[in-house]
């Protein structure tokens, strides 16, 4: 590790919450597959070595608690940062919310790519990152929604035709594929996989950016921060060698278990 | 008038009798040498020889085949040596053969057998009857025929049993009468504990022959491991480690005397026979059967309809409460209903069965076992009545609603489910969408990503050139 200079892209609050992310995700993705594959060898394998089936839903659901938790905990920073009127938060250089200028910057990207172009000058969130964050915000939704369904079906058939559980059987198996698949292949390549990132981008775990990192990675925004005086301001200490080496256990760990799943379904759906 | 003359015959006969016998004890034995054979075929050798008058039983011609004589068992042995008393000439009639004065060890092994206790009895066998008198058999020659001469009815109803005609057929192998009943002289009734036919004892007598895959092989029986799919099953259990005379063995399914490969109508295996035969001690799950779509389409011959065995296999019958059979059952639908177990398992009810959890609702929960019915049938479990009942049984608080859940949806099928189709479509859609749009991406980033990381040098953070 070099003697760089170094800056804060993530506080604590999101790298706790990411961590959650990771956990529960791999969680449901483990107990929730061999539900989805139960026809298969590995499905029926999995599904014993977890316990059985029966405590294998059981561990499903628990992991949907803590997904449930972060979801709201994520709001619950939002409606912090609303209530605290914090500029920016639904429109701006510092939004999550898709822009004209992302579409832009997409269109730049791919002319990158052929060696038309130069890279764009990405400002906090590359659009890939924006589109990563709402797969998950979207997937949550959609997913716990149809989960909480299957979850307590009588329940909400005092308030929904029954054939709405039908079509959630497909929504929930069929966007947990998608959730599944997108983030263990697109995610991880974009985050991490690719050679500029190769094995892996340990960012989210340490919180913090190198600077030379910063000003290619995103030029707009660490050059925004300069002009404004902000830049100082989020100057951080080099990350310790325990939280390195820590991201390097969950981060390639997680790598590992969700590049297995994907070769499992990939194999599957090759057979 | 001829009625008269039978009676006056004999009464001559019986007088002929008692004489003698009472002249033979007052005067002393005289010491003359025996009779050769050659003395006795002297007058028995005349084919014409006949008693004074008829007896009932007894044949009237006194004439003993030289030739016959040389033929049997006894060829060697003089007449004298069966005939102890006998003289040369005589008038009274001699006394009855003792064959255990020579074959004690028969008249042992006869012991406590239903052949020997039955003696003295009228009808009971003597040796003459199995063995013959003059003509002599060994045992090893003899046929089903020594049988036939008493058990007619079994024996006509075994000729025409596999076993029967194998035999005819000349399989050597084939069981016959001793075969199962053991040897002739220690046979012992049905009923007796200790009896190879004994209802406790007939699977180890059947198996004798059954459990051998080796013969299953030869004989072309489908099933080569019947006996040991027997023991393990709840019938062979019930009967060998329990002692239940109730539970059923190998004759209470195929028949003793009469039986006859699964292939012939008239077997009691036969698929149409089957819910009959199984129903002689599972009545009331029979009387269930019968109301069913199962039973009545069974009853007017549809081939395909699913008798007892199909659900419950033949001999290896296992525990209903049991994972394993509650598992396997639901693929045996699935042999008939494909497309609903491939819908089955599509939902979380099926997906969860195929883990190995029964918990959950297997086909028999909704649509009954026994008394499975169709949709349409309003007494059925899944008819519009009944639904939310049988939903209940697992989800207490079902409502109409709730019942509403279609447990065979097809998402491919957009004439039946509309719905769900284009829910299915959307999904795929957004799929594959998704992955080549971000695919493609990737794809062309790789090459890109992997200059840069190469204008860089390996070590991240070093001295890169500036942008």
């Amino acid at each position: 590790m070099s003697q760089g200079r170094y800056y804060f892209r993530f506080n604590l609050y999101h790298r706790i919450l990411h961590g959650m992310v990771i956990v529960s995700f791999l969680g449901l993705a483990v107990t929730g597959l061999p539900l989805k594959y139960a026809q298969t060898g590995w499905g029926l394998w999995l599904s014993h070595a977890l316990g059985g089936p029966f405590t294998t839903g059981y561990l499903h659901r628990f992991f949907a608690i803590i997904t449930f938790t972060y979801f709201a905990l994520h709001l619950g920073y939002i409606a912090r940062l609303v209530l605290l009127r914090r500029p920016g938060v639904f429109w701006g250089p510092d939004s999550m919310v898709p822009q004209p200028r992302d579409l832009l910057q997409l269109g730049q990207h791919v002319r990158y790519f052929f060696g038309l172009g130069p890279r764009p000058r990405f400002g906090r969130w590359a659009y890939w990152e924006k589109f990563d964050y709402w797969a998950v915000f979207w997937g949550i939704s959609i997913i716990g929604a149809s989960g909480l369904l299957l979850w307590f079906p009588t329940f909400f058939a005092r308030y929904v035709p029954g054939w709405i559980f039908n079509v959630a059987i497909i929504v929930h198996s069929d966007e947990a594929l998608l959730a599944v698949g997108f983030i263990f292949t697109i995610h991880f390549f974009n985050g991490h996989l690719r050679p500029e990132k190769f094995p892996m981008d340990p960012v989210i775990f340490t919180g913090r950016l190198e600077e030379e990192d910063f000003r290619r990675d995103h030029p707009e925004e660490y050059e925004r921060l300069r002009a404004d005086g902000r830049l100082e301001a989020r100057r951080a200490d080099p990350p310790p060698l325990w939280l390195r080496n820590f991201s390097l256990v969950v981060g390639l760990s997680s790598l590992a278990v969700g590049l297995t799943l994907i070769w499992l379904i990939v194999a599957t759906a090759l057979k | 008038m001829a009625r008269l003359l039978t009676g006056l015959g004999a009464l001559l006969l019986l007088g002929s009798a008692v004489w003698p016998l009472g002249s033979a004890e007052a005067q002393p034995k005289p010491a003359e040498p025996k009779p050769s054979s050659q003395d006795c075929l002297a007058c028995h050798g005349d084919k014409d020889l006949k008693r004074g008058a008829p007896k009932p039983g007894r044949r009237d011609s006194l004439f003993a085949d030289e030739a016959v004589l040389k033929a049997s068992a006894h060829a060697r042995l003089e007449c004298a040596a069966c005939h102890r008393t006998a003289t040369a000439p005589h008038d009274s009639p001699l006394p009855p053969v003792q064959c255990a004065a020579c074959h004690d060890k028969a008249r042992a092994e006869l012991g406590g057998g239903v052949h020997a206790s039955a003696r003295g009895q009228a009808g009971a066998p003597a040796c003459a009857s199995c063995h013959g008198t003059h003509d002599v058999r060994r045992a090893a020659t003899m046929t089903i025929e020594a049988c036939a001469s008493c058990h007619a009815k079994q024996v006509q109803v075994y000729r025409d049993s596999v076993h029967g005609r194998s035999r005819q057929r000349g399989d050597s192998e084939a069981a016959t009468c001793r075969s199962c009943h053991g040897a002739a002289h220690g046979v012992l009734a049905k009923s007796d504990s200790r009896s190879s036919t004994y209802h406790l004892n007939l699977p180890r007598t059947c198996a004798q022959c059954h459990a051998d895959p080796e013969l299953a092989k030869r004989h072309n029986i489908p099933i080569a491991n019947v006996y040991q799919l027997y023991m393990d099953s709840i019938h062979g259990r019930a009967v060998t480690k329990s002692g239940l005379l109730v539970s059923a063995n190998c004759s209470d399914c195929h028949g003793s005397h009469e039986i006859r490969p699964h292939t012939d109508p008239r077997s009691r295996v036969f698929p149409a026979n089957v819910p009959k035969t199984c129903g002689a001690c599972h009545a009331g799950v029979l009387a269930q059967y019968a109301e069913s779509v199962h039973g009545k389409a069974a009853a007017i011959g549809v081939s395909t309809a699913p008798v007892c065995t199909d659900c419950h296999s033949a001999h290896q019958i296992r525990r209903v409460e049991g994972a394993p059979w509650q598992l396997d059952v639901i693929r045996e639908c699935g042999s008939c209903h494909q497309e609903s177990l491939r819908t089955y398992r599509d939902t979380f009810h099926g997906k969860v069965t195929a883990l190995g959890l029964t918990r959950v609702a297997k086909c028999a929960d909704c649509h009954g076992a026994h008394t499975v019915r169709a949709v349409a049938d309003p007494a059925s479990s899944v008819s519009g009545a009944n639904l939310v009942a049988t939903c209940a049984k697992c989800h207490p608080g079902a409502t109409a609603r709730f019942a509403e859940f279609h447990p065979h949806a097809d998402p491919s099928s957009r004439a039946r489910f509309p719905i769900l189709y284009y829910s299915y479509v959307l999904m795929t859609t957004l799929l594959i969408g998704t992955f080549a749009f971000f695919g493609l991406h990737s794809l062309l980033w790789l090459p890109r990503s992997l200059v840069e990381r190469l204008r860089r040098g390996r070590g991240r953070g070093g001295e890169g050139p500036e942008p």
